[in-house]
């Protein structure tokens, strides 16, 4: 029988919902019908035609009373059935509270972890930048000969900027921290120098003040710049005119002209925005500085903007004069958003098919409980049916209990992923971009809503499906626990069950693959030492002068004197960045030549570059000798800086291990000469006098790079990060360090932090990652385990006249045992068997999260295939021995 | 002659879904045949018919459709639906047996 009853009513129960205008005018033109028959009728008796239709008008009693009582039936009909479904399905789940409990909490694990886990992938992927017409905000970039994208070389810029039709807007930025002083106390402060048109690309208006003018972006203007909504108020104290504050940035004044509105947040964490070419421009086609975005102009597509923007960079690339590796080959434009979090994608997609697994064996449990519950009801449900129930209205009844449970479920698990994403953006590494707008928003509610409902939809039309198929008379017959019924069932639950266990397989592998491969990273031997290390940024202003550079050399020397008199303190070094800090090394090409190869012109360098064997690539650091010690860099061959090395000795450099041995094959690089001037400036000649050990500097994963050191006292830098190894304790040291440099150096603020959580925040998305993903395969593992517990239990239960006269007939329990846990075997052994055919199959999908294990590790197959068949073979054997237990003589007398 | 106001509201269903058993019909015919069926007896208000065809057409027991009489006009018309055999004739036993019960101790011979 088709249940047509209810699906038939709906169209008409949505017309009088919707088209009520529609519906009435039908209404009114039937009873109006009625009203002229009746007229013709008694004009046909006789009446006047006025007498006739006043008679027929008054039978009718008022067209419109009429009109509503007949819109009142269609009304109550449809509500007093829902809340008819609502009261009865609330009654069932209250008499079966065992049922009701576990139900709801086990949807509400999954629901709730699975909007949470939305919630995080929305605010991170989905949702869009918060300004005005956001994907039409493009990251430009350039396209090195290798085919990676790169910043943007100036020069490049500005022909992109005039040559391109496609962008309303574009501008260029970069940011740095820097320390500001000439608020209410000196900070390090993020700031970005941006080209004039920045604020145009966003689409932005400062509230007070003005915007960059084209006079301000150029050489020798009086500097400028732009606050944002956050440090105006918090750091200035929101004063209405601007004219007052005056901040002093590296070393140079500015007067703040605008503040921006609180929404921009672009770059991240930046708090003032700066004219990018202060300092004039670098013509240099191959230095890539400033990253770009731009915004499209109306009509124009992404597809078009790459087009044109391509074709300049190629023009670029066949005429400019600066040709090698380092010239862009191509440019390309993908939306900003994207470039933001493309990173984060894949890993956070991971966690979301992670989480829908874990839903999916949440769902299943339940299912099997309905089913079992159902089946319990098999009697009620035929008399119902034998009394008149179309099986329409039964079918209504499953879903509307399916329905409660869901919605109580999901409550519930909305409630507890309130609390669930606090504690993942707590947990969350920092470098996860957008990580603010994480939060549980209208969007995720929606979902969690939709969800609930497609979860409630899918049990409930299972439920209703399985229990009502199939001639309900049975359930009325006498001993009507129905064996032959629950036959079917059996089945049902048992697939269920293999499917459980097959989804749980492949999510434990998954967890397990991805912590092996942490376990892995781990065992990288980073090349340093990470315990015991306080770092401390410093952040001088950038000066051309040499003397001014000198001085601060000294300032760094003076300083390095005075941490190493702390107590406790055992060594200082300085380097400008450190292994797997943000940002990591710059890095460049640097020439092998010797003193009377040294060009005099330009063109010489040009034509030196183009030997291949005269050049090398390697990140360019600036150190001092403590940093070595600090971090226990180990010293393979000659020497590192020490006191011979001065700024008017020859400049000498020490370079790692693996670069020694790539570019120096043959050779003792010790006593050779290369010039790495394009990294600072300084063209004089550095001599190798050392070898140091290999640093995984941008992290674990990643390979060692080739590294050139060169002295800090020689090759001065503004910018760097000191490192103490100490025993005391890191707060009395931290205090003590401050002091010194406030002493040297009042407006100039540190950063301080132990080297140890730098070096774990570089490892936070994988760890993040296997938690959350171990978190989950228990979560399924126990789940599941639980699921093949109730199907065997309740199985056994209703086998039990079976299992009785078997034992009456001979069967010793042995025999017993091994049919219930046969049984049961098959069906893990089948659950087993798919879900390893499924994870060789999906586990490529985290290929790229891996390290140092396959997609298909045999050894992480097998220990998860082990655990859940252990898991499951536990879960199985109690049943089991309750099945020996049974009494022959009670399953017998057993109604 | 009882009003068919006092009749219970299923016996009203039941009347009506007879009276389309034997053929689709507007709501005007509906009342004018049952009229002429029952001798003139069972005689349904304007007034309650109407209700109770829509609530019929909402539970599902009959369905409408907007056809045109012979006299060019569009009138809306009733037919019977399988749901609507089933309860009617469920109904229809039910009526049986209360009629016969009732029967039964209204001839009850007194003392």
């Amino acid at each position: 029988m088709r249940p047509e009853h209810w699906i038939y009513t709906i169209p008409l129960r949505l017309r009088s919902l919707f088209r009520r205008r529609e519906a009435d005018g039908d209404l009114e033109e039937e009873l109006r019908y009625h009203v002229e028959r009746k007229t013709e009728e008694n004009m046909a008796k006789g009446m006047t035609p006025e007498e006739a239709r006043r008679a027929a008008l008054v039978e009718m009693g008022g067209i419109e009373k009429r009109k509503e009582e007949c819109r009142e039936t269609r009304r109550v009909t449809w509500i007093q059935d829902l809340v008819q479904d609502v009261r009865y399905g609330l009654r069932m789940l209250r008499k079966n509270p065992g049922f009701t409990v576990v139900a709801v909490l086990t949807l509400a694990l999954g629901i709730g972890a699975t909007t949470a886990i939305f919630s995080v992938v929305y605010g991170v992927l989905l949702r869009p930048l918060p300004y005005h017409d956001a994907n039409r905000i493009m990251a430009v970039f350039e396209v090195t000969s290798k085919g990676r994208p790169s910043r943007l070389a100036d020069p490049n810029f500005d022909d992109f900027r005039d040559q391109s039709h496609s962008f309303r807007a574009i501008a260029k930025y970069s940011d740095y921290v820097v320390s500001v002083s000439g608020a209410s106390q000196p900070t390090r402060t993020r700031v970005a120098y941006v080209s004039s048109d920045f604020l145009k690309v966003f689409g932005v208006q400062p509230i007070l003040g003005r915007d960059f003018g084209a006079s301000d972006d150029k050489k020798g203007a009086g500097p400028t710049a732009l606050v944002s909504y956050g440090y105006w108020k918090q750091a200035l104290g929101s004063p209405q005119d601007l004219s007052q504050p005056h901040l002093k940035i590296d070393g140079a004044a500015f007067s703040v002209i605008g503040v921006l509105p609180p929404g921009l947040h672009f770059p991240a964490d930046v708090e003032l925005w700066l004219p990018a070419d202060l300092s004039g421009e670098n013509a240099s086609r191959t230095s890539h500085n400033f990253k770009a975005v731009g915004r499209l102009r109306d009509g124009v597509t992404a597809a078009q903007a790459n087009q044109d923007i391509s074709t300049i960079a190629r023009r670029i690339h066949d005429t400019s004069s600066e040709q090698g590796d380092y010239l862009l080959k191509d440019a390309m434009v993908i939306p900003l958003q994207d470039s933001i979090t493309g990173k984060a994608r894949p890993a956070l997609l991971v966690l979301l098919g992670a989480v829908g697994f874990l839903l999916l064996v949440a769902c299943a449990n339940v299912a099997n409980l309905l089913l079992a519950e159902a089946s319990a009801r098999e009697r009620e449900l035929a008399v119902r049916s034998a009394l008149g129930a179309a099986r329409g209205r039964l079918i209504r009844q499953f879903l509307t209990e399916a329905f409660l449970l869901s919605l109580a479920g999901g409550g519930l698990g909305v409630l507890g992923a309130y609390w669930g994403v606090a504690g993942l953006v707590a947990m969350a590494p920092e470098n996860l971009p957008r990580l603010d707008s994480v939060s549980i928003s209208i969007p995720v509610l929606a979902f969690a809503f939709l969800l609930a409902t497609a979860v409630a939809a899918g049990l409930g039309a299972f439920t209703a499906e399985r229990a009502t198929s199939g001639d309900l008379r049975k359930g009325l017959l006498e001993g009507g626990r129905g064996q032959a019924g629950s036959q079917g069932s059996q089945r049902v639950g048992r697939a269920i069950v293999a499917a459980q266990i097959a989804i749980t397989l492949v999510l434990v592998v998954g967890a397990g693959l991805l912590g092996r491969s942490l376990m892995k990273v781990l065992e990288v031997n980073p090349g340093f030492r990470v315990d015991k290390i306080v770092t401390m940024d410093v952040s001088l202003p950038w000066v051309e002068d040499p003397k001014a550079k000198a001085g601060q050399a000294i300032f760094f020397s003076n300083l390095i004197d005075r941490l190493k008199q702390i107590p406790g303190v055992r060594k200082v070094g300085a380097a400008s960045t450190l292994p797997m800090a943000e940002g990591g090394l710059p890095d460049g090409m640097f020439l092998l030549t010797t003193q009377n190869e040294i060009p005099k012109s330009m063109d010489g360098f040009g034509a030196l570059l183009q030997q291949k064997e005269r050049i090398g690539i390697a990140d360019f650091c600036v150190a001092t000798d403590g940093y070595f010690q600090a971090l226990g860099i180990p010293l393979i061959r000659g020497r590192i800086f020490d006191e011979r090395d001065g700024p008017d000795s020859p400049h000498v450099a020490v370079i790692s291990e693996s670069l020694a041995r790539d570019r120096w094959p043959n050779q003792d690089p010790i006593g050779h000469t290369i010039e790495f001037g394009n990294m600072d400036g300084d063209l004089r000649l550095l001599t190798i006098v050392g070898i140091v050990g290999d640093t995984h500097e941008y992290g674990l994963d990643a390979p060692p790079r080739p590294t050139v050191y060169v002295d800090l006292f020689q090759r001065p830098r503004p910018v760097m990060t000191l490192t103490m190894l100490s025993d005391a304790d890191t707060r009395s040291v931290t205090s003590a360090a401050r002091g010194i440099l406030h002493d040297l150096d009042p407006e100039t603020p540190a950063k301080f932090q132990t080297f140890a959580q730098v070096y774990s925040a570089s490892l936070g998305l994988r760890r993040f990652n296997v938690i959350l993903i171990g978190f989950f395969g228990i979560a399924a593992l126990l789940l599941a385990t639980a699921g093949v517990f109730g199907v065997m239990a309740y199985s056994v239960s209703r086998r039990t006249r079976e299992i009785g006269v078997r034992v009456a007939l001979g069967a010793g329990s042995g025999d017993v045992l091994r049919m219930v846990l046969g049984q049961g075997l098959r069906t893990v052994i089948i659950g087993v068997a798919i879900g390893i055919a499924g994870s060789l199959a999906l586990t490529r999908t985290v290929e790229s999260l891996l390290f140092g294990v396959t997609a298909t590790d045999p050894v992480t197959f097998g220990g998860v295939t082990l655990l859940l068949v252990g898991a499951a073979l536990l879960a199985c054997y109690i049943p089991a021995r309750r099945a020996t237990k049974v009494d022959p003589m009670v399953a017998l007398r057993y109604e | 002659m009882s009003k068919p106001t006092d009749l219970v509201q299923g016996t009203l269903d039941l009347l009506i879904l007879k009276i389309l058993a034997l053929e689709p019909l507007n709501g005007f015919a509906v009342s004018q045949r049952l009229k002429q069926v029952s001798g003139d007896i069972l005689q349904v208000s304007d007034g309650s018919l109407y209700p109770a065809l829509h609530k019929l057409e909402q539970e599902g027991w009959i369905s409408a459709e907007w056809k045109t009489t012979e006299n060019n006009r569009r009138a809306k018309f009733y037919s019977l639906t399988r749901l609507g055999r089933r309860h009617l004739d469920k109904e229809a036993e039910n009526w049986g047996r209360l009629s016969t019960a009732i029967s039964r101790v209204v001839k009850l011979k007194e003392a």
